[in-house]
């Protein structure tokens, strides 16, 4: 029984005159309890698409999706998203941030505060707690984003382009801190990005999409040791893999 | 740069030129430059200030005129938010009722006074429902704007976490959209002094705006200067009232922008 199933997901976006686009067709993959997975491809080809379906942000047209092997209806606080931006509420300090989740669930004072200096100092942000989000570094806010997502102990986290608009070394840093949550924490993670390193790097498997409407092209499972440090970026093993994943991305004979 | 701009800064340089400027005007009146029927001295202009304190004209006046627009601005606040929450909220009240606001917008507050004071009398109703008038759209159409301006990202980051549509509204639509309702609620608080005035004026038997015309009518300039004074006053301490409310309520919002990090 895998975590996620989706069957043959399609979606197909109206626009405002009712013109349709075919964000995702025929998606099939199944993703096991604690797995992290990797999910590549070209601009538009879907991504961000399929992971609102995951969270039941947005409702498929085609096909089925089951979490748990129950069909997804709707959002639910046991998938947290992480987004590309670092979409914290500007109105409300880390902490307040943090305990969003909990506190929307009807999470008691005292038990919420217990998770959320949890998962503060888990991503490292004590000492913040009290800051709004405009007076931290990207970095910060993005460990904050994270710490939000975590705060409902999710089974899930759905992490789109995470790291995108950071710069290189906090980059590095906060994918070693995301690999050690993930062990710490056991979730199952969807990890979007552009960075065919980034996606090896951290990932069990990574998937690779073609471009618009979105199927999949291939699923290469990373076999490299964990835990993972910086050094095997540079180890043949690693950029083997790379040099799959990237013949994957740029195999002409297999675009439509 | 210096952020604090114009404004901000509390030095004594601030105060000179507008002190100059005074010392001017009361030695022009002293001097017997000018008539001073057409421009009284400051002296003498404090000194009517203050019988009519003492005699409770002015108070009487002011309170009139301040119980007319705050009690139309605060209608306006609870028919304007709530009007603008109805709209975002349904899409099917936004077809009703958007049209219909359109309509009423344009037509001119002080054009309508004739009808208004037939259709409610000369005492307060009419002027409260021309404050009403003036005040309802800029509340009206900001918080609309805010509303639908709201991020849709941070709409999906809540529902995600597990907010309810009633939670989405009051802890993520509400406080996203404060700093816009906000300017709309100070743009307001300056159109309720405006309309107050102009309505007194040209109907009223109290308020300030009515001792304006008046001391007018009894070519008494030395008081209405008094009731100019006063209306400047009580506009910027209203002014200042809504900026104190802002920095406390959506201060996030300004340092936000300032950071350059919304
Ligand atoms: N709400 C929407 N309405 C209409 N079309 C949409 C909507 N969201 C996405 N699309 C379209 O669906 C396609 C896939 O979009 P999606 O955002 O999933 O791509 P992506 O793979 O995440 O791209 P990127 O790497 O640039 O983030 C695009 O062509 C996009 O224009
Ligand atoms: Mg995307």
């Amino acid at each position: 029984m895998a975590l996620i199933d989706a069957r043959k997901v399609g979606k197909v976006y109206a626009n405002r005159n009712g013109e349709p686009t075919a964000a995702l067709e025929d998606f099939t993959l199944e993703v096991e309890a604690n797995e992290f997975v990797g999910i590549v491809g070209p601009s538009g080809c879907g991504k961000t698409t399929f992971l609102m379906l995951v969270a039941g942000l947005e409702t498929l047209t085609s096909g089925e999706l089951f979490l748990e092997d129950q069909p997804v209806e709707g959002p639910d606080p046991r998938h947290a998203i992480v987004f590309q931006e670092f979409l914290l509420f500007p109105w409300r300090t880390v902490r307040q941030n943090v305990e969003f989740g909990p506190e929307v669930r009807g999470v008691s004072r005292e038990k919420r505060r217990q998770i959320v200096d949890g998962y503060i100092s888990l991503v490292g942000l004590e000492g913040f707690e009290d800051r709004y989000p405009h007076e931290l570094s990207g970095g910060m806010r993005q460990k904050a984003a994270i710490a939000r997502a975590l705060a409902n102990e999710p089974r899930v986290l759905l992490m789109d382009e995470p790291f995108a608009s950071l710069d290189a070394l906090t980059r590095e840093t906060l994918q070693q801190e995301l690999l050690r949550i993930w062990q710490q924490t056991e979730a199952t993670v969807l990890f979007v990005t552009h960075s065919i390193s980034e996606a090896v790097f951290l990932s069990d498997r990574v998937v690779v999409m073609g471009p618009r409407p979105g199927k999949i092209r291939g699923v290469a499972r990373i076999g490299l040791p964990r835990p993972r440090k910086r050094e095997i970026l540079t180890s043949p093993e690693f950029m083997g893999y790379e040099r799959h994943i990237r013949e994957l991305v740029w195999d002409e004979s297999q675009r439509n | 740069m210096n952020l604090k701009g114009i404004s901000g800064r509390l030095s004594a340089k601030r105060y000179a030129s507008p002190a100059v400027l005074i010392v001017a005007w009361e030695l022009v009146g002293r001097l017997g430059l000018v008539d001073p029927f057409f421009l009284p001295a400051p002296t003498r202009i404090l000194g009517s200030m203050w019988s009519l304190v003492l005699n409770g004209e002015l108070f009487r006046h002011m309170s009139v005129s301040l119980y007319r627009s705050l009690g139309g601005y605060f209608l306006a606040l609870v028919l304007g938010l709530g009007f603008g929450v109805l709209i975002c909220w349904s899409r099917r009240a936004e077809d009703i009722l958007d049209p219909v606001f359109e309509l009423l917008r344009p037509v001119s507050t002080l054009g309508l006074v004739p009808l208004v004071i037939i259709w409610f009398g000369i005492g307060n109703g009419s002027k409260i429902a021309i404050v009403l008038k003036a005040c309802f759209f800029p509340i009206l159409l900001n918080t609309v704007a805010g509303i639908k301006g709201v991020n849709l990202k941070l709409i999906h980051a809540a529902r995600s976490l597990g907010a309810s549509e009633y939670q989405i509204w009051t802890k993520v639509i509400f406080p996203a959209a404060l700093p816009v309702i906000f300017t709309g609620m100070r743009i307001s608080t300056a159109i309720s002094m405006m309309s107050i005035v102009g309505v007194e004026m040209l109907a009223a038997d109290s308020g300030l705006g009515f001792m304006i015309v008046d001391a007018q009518r009894l070519f008494d300039t030395t008081r209405m200067f008094v009731g100019i004074i006063t209306l400047s006053v009580l506009g910027f301490c209203m002014d200042y009232a809504a900026r104190m409310l802002q920095k406390r309520f959506v201060g996030w919002h300004a340092d936000s922008l300032a950071a350059g990090k919304i």
